[in-house]
């Protein structure tokens, strides 16, 4: 989910076109045919998630499942090894002459921490694959962008470097889009 | 891997009644839900948060007092050495699980009339956990130093805490409650701060909302993942919830005092949670409906279901109850059977018991008939009434059962002091202010969330016609 802002030395902006849609039945149908007429970098922007986006979109499988996964799994092992460590072999406790090693009154914990390192995976997963929080974006420079979290319905689209903005603005145009913008990066 | 979020065919056949009332588009859920953000703060507003903030300032003069003096200003001592702190963090905690509830589960079991009043309820979840982390932090007397009693920190004394101790994983429960349920509100926050930032009027409020929004623009690359993490921690907050109350009632179950050993614990405590966390939900809601403008989303409907989960979850409690005295009179232990039928009933605290009885068991019937269930000033003081019933009923539980415990020497009668008295009030005072703030500056419905309900319904009612006209 890069949006491959690597400007190197020299500022080269970039340049991204966006079609207003009229609902989400166009939204879709014209993103899929965008993208089918061979634009790169594609993206919607609507005001809540549409049901086949990821399919107009031709997104892979998501990461996020992996990553709480592999969070989760983390987490119930960190805690599992810390009770042990503490409670076993650094500092063992004898009270009424009970196990040091409890596997039963380890479980709570190690639960906990499954949890705890899961959602964090989840939060903190989301934003660093988003690339979020990220102030500046080029398609906020479109003055009707800001309905896209209000009500409208939006693609926007980045002109390759040396590619031609009017050829993208007329596939989306062609596409369905109701108003096209066409937005440079400012420099800052 | 298929969506997480399905897409409803038909609106319920059995209850016709609106989730969302009127002709609305996009842009009038967005305007009226965003309307009391914008709106200045009314003489209503400022009235009550003057009161909530002059009981905040007594929680400031009672928790410096307690810092300065030691808790031996609290009422309680041995054999009463659990009270009012211990109650408050039961009775705090028990009220955040509603909003979990609504958030998480309610969100699994695909409910949606959960979308109208889960902002709301999550708001509460972290407030009344604030509120419950206060006490026990407060009865280790030197806050300052918990730190190293309550985490495993390597400290020079080379000492950890005792992981077989429900008190420990308590700290572990809680903490981990208090940040899962954050950072489950804030993500689901980030799409209506966005929406917020792009209806401000002024810049320094595009340029505050902003902030907050993170920069957030919708993008259909972030929604397929969000969706994934927002789904995923309801999954894990649902267990999360679950196991919550369950520790906390393990502090008590798993020691020997009669009225606590008993296996009933967990679900009649995670039970009482959900009573009592609704009932909470509803006595804010039912005016906040009335004074934000949130009629159109939240319909005499929504206020009925809670009304009928009041109703359920305070039937489970009831049940608990029972069985509590049954089985103190089936063990055939003198100690159980004398602290559930002679020092709770007619003891010299029988007046709690009986009062959690009325609270708890009898005025939730009211919920049986769709009159009950319909005349908001009657649900209004019912959700009032359960609440201090949950609090009578921990009451009972911590001070009750500790007060005549095995040895009749050791008896003896407990009262608050003015601190735990201020404390408490101090706290409602603390859960008022956050919450009236939170109202104030951030939309009390989850905004997207109705939205995107509103398209679903209207996709769905689209496609029956279509399906009829074909």
């Amino acid at each position: 989910m890069s949006d491959g802002g690597d400007h190197g030395g020299g500022f080269v902006p970039r340049r991204f076109v966006i079609g207003q849609f009229a609902n989400a039945d166009a939204l879709l149908d014209g993103t899929r045919k965008v993208r089918e007429a061979g634009n790169k970098s594609l993206d919607t922007h609507t005001p809540y998630p549409l049901h086949g986006l990821e399919d107009a979109l031709g997104l892979g499988r998501p990461k996020i499942p992996t990553l709480v996964l592999l969070g989760a799994i983390a987490g119930a092992c960190i805690a599992y090894a810390m009770i042990y460590y503490m409670n076993v072999v650094d500092f063992p406790i004898n009270v009424a002459n009970r196990p040091a090693h409890s596997p039963p009154t380890n479980l709570p914990i190690t639960f906990e921490l499954a949890v705890l390192l899961g959602g964090s995976s989840a939060f903190f997963g989301f934003f660093t694959l988003a690339g979020l929080p990220k102030p500046y974006h080029p398609v906020f420079e479109a003055d009707f962008f800001a309905r896209a979290s209000i009500d409208g319905l939006f693609l926007s689209v980045e002109v390759p470097a040396g590619g031609d903005v009017d050829k993208v603005a007329a596939d989306v145009r062609g596409a369905g889009a109701v108003e096209v913008q066409t937005v440079t990066e400012s420099e800052r | 891997m298929a969506a997480p979020h399905p897409v409803i065919t038909s609106p319920d056949p059995l209850d016709p009644r609106p989730l969302i009332e009127g002709k609305q588009t996009d842009q009038t859920i967005n305007d009226s839900l965003l309307e009391h953000v914008w709106r200045g703060a009314g003489k209503g507003w400022w009235a009550l948060f003057g009161v909530a903030l002059s009981a905040l300032g007594l929680l400031v003069i009672a928790i410096t007092y307690t810092l300065y003096k030691g808790i031996g200003s609290w009422g309680n001592n041995i054999p009463v050495g659990w009270a009012f702190g211990i109650i408050n963090f039961v009775w705090w905690i028990g009220i955040g699980h509603a909003g979990t509830l609504i958030s998480a589960i309610l969100l699994l079991l695909q409910q949606k009339w959960r979308t109208s009043i889960n902002r709301f309820a999550e708001a509460m979840t972290l407030f009344a956990v604030i509120c419950a982390l206060l006490f026990p932090l407060l009865h280790t007397g030197r806050p300052w130093f918990a730190a190293y009693w309550l985490m495993p920190y390597p400290s020079v004394q080379g000492i950890w805490p005792q992981f077989k101790s429900p008190l420990t994983w308590d700290v572990f429960a809680v903490s981990t409650y208090f940040t899962i349920s954050l950072l489950f509100w804030f993500l689901g926050l980030v799409p209506d701060l966005a929406a917020l930032r792009d209806s401000s009027k002024s810049r320094a409020k595009r340029f505050a909302y902003g902030i907050f929004a993170l920069g957030w623009r919708g993008s259909g690359r972030h929604w397929a993942e969000y969706k994934w993490a927002y789904v995923l921690l309801a999954g894990l907050s649902t267990p999360l919830v679950l196991s919550v109350h369950t520790i906390v009632s393990f502090d008590f179950a798993t020691s020997v005092i009669p009225g606590w050993h008993t296996t009933i614990f967990p679900p009649y405590f995670v039970a009482g949670a959900v009573f009592s966390g609704f009932a909470m939900v509803a006595t804010w809601m039912i005016p906040a409906r009335e004074f934000l403008g949130l009629k159109h989303v939240v319909t005499a409907r929504h206020i009925e279901m809670m009304c009928k989960v009041m109703l359920a979850t305070g039937m489970i409690v009831t049940y608990g109850y029972v069985m509590e005295h049954f089985i103190a009179w089936y063990s055939g232990d003198p100690y159980e059977f004398a602290q559930f039928f002679l020092v709770r009933q007619r003891g010299p605290m029988s007046g709690v018991y009986w009062l959690m009885i009325f609270c708890n068991c009898i005025v939730p019937q009211l919920f049986w008939t769709k009159r009950g269930r319909t005349n908001l000033a009657v649900v209004w003081m019912a959700s009032i009434l359960i609440n201090v019933g949950m609090w009578c009923e921990r009451f009972n539980i911590i001070v009750t059962s500790l007060h005549r415990d095995f040895l009749p020497s050791k008896w003896e009668n407990y009262g608050p002091t003015w601190v735990d008295i201020s404390l408490f009030i101090g706290t409602i005072g603390l859960f008022s202010t956050l919450f009236l703030l939170f109202l104030k500056f951030v939309p009390a419905v989850a905004l997207t969330e109705v939205k995107e309900l509103r398209h679903e319904l209207e996709h769905a009612e689209h496609g029956a016609g279509e399906e009829k006209h074909a």
